[in-house]
């Protein structure tokens, strides 16, 4: 396996989606490649870190709003 | 109701990286669903309704919007050598910032850097990562709301991830 045939499969193996033969081929790439090894865990990190930022959630101001403008939807309906 | 506006507001948001928009986004849901809500046999077929909704209301809702600030994800994705390897310099391709505590990266310049990296994303990129990575479906229920193969879902998760990575490893590398 390559670095580019690891990189490319990053996304099954932290999934746990990939088949468990190219994953063990996987994991003998990262055991001798630290560059892959650097990719992986700084890819890991990054997911939880886009996760974290992009998880935005609504404020209660704006639920209460929410429900006043469905009211009155549905009384001028 | 709750439950369901505050993940039309989270994918909304993600989508849009806007609060006003996001909220146009879920008063103009929240109208569909109670006007056309009735029709849904089940709370699955409802639930991925939502989501393909909120998400085409989102992207309309950015079409033509800042687009120019949008990154070419090309220049953000690994370099390779002939033979397979990795090209760059080692001391960036063994950069390991992973170590630095998540409370340290999600404050400060790091956190901004990563909000702009985010809302530079092209919008049916950001569109798969936030139903995938915050909403937490799987690759075939995106696939399902974005109305694209699994495969493409999967491509462009990679990429959007890797691009991210890459502005982030570029921030931190020297340091780590």
């Amino acid at each position: 396996m390559t670095c580019r045939e690891a990189i490319d499969v990053l996304a099954d193996y932290l999934d746990r989606t990939m088949p468990a033969d190219l994953a063990a081929e996987l994991e003998r790439h990262l055991a001798g490649c630290e560059p892959c090894r650097a990719y992986l865990a700084t890819y890991r990190k990054t997911r939880a870190l886009g996760t974290a930022v992009a998880r935005v959630e609504m404020p209660d101001e704006m639920q209460a709003r929410l429900l006043r403008f469905l009211a009155d939807k549905l009384r001028s309906s | 109701m709750t439950r369901y506006s505050a993940r039309v507001y989270r994918l909304a948001y993600g989508i849009t990286r806007n609060a006003p928009d996001a909220e146009e986004v879920v008063q103009d849901v929240f109208l569909q669903i109670v006007y056309k809500g009735g029709g849904f046999e089940g709370r699955a077929a409802l639930g991925s309704w939502i989501y393909r909704i909120t998400t085409n209301l989102s992207l309309n809702k950015r079409r033509g919007k800042r687009r120019e600030l949008e990154t070419s994800l090309d220049e953000l994705l690994p370099t390779y050598l002939a033979d397979g390897h990795r090209a760059g310099d080692r001391a960036f391709l063994v950069a390991d910032w992973s170590g630095t505590p998540e409370r340290e990266l999600l404050s400060g310049e790091s956190r901004r850097l990563l909000e702009a990296a985010i809302d530079r994303l092209p919008e049916h990129y950001r569109a798969v990562l936030v139903l995938k990575d915050v909403e937490e479906l799987s690759n075939e229920e995106v696939a399902q709301v974005v109305g694209d193969t699994v495969a493409a879902v999967k491509t462009r998760l990679h990429r959007a991830r890797m691009a991210l990575r890459e502005q982030l490893t570029r921030h931190l590398g020297a340091g780590a």
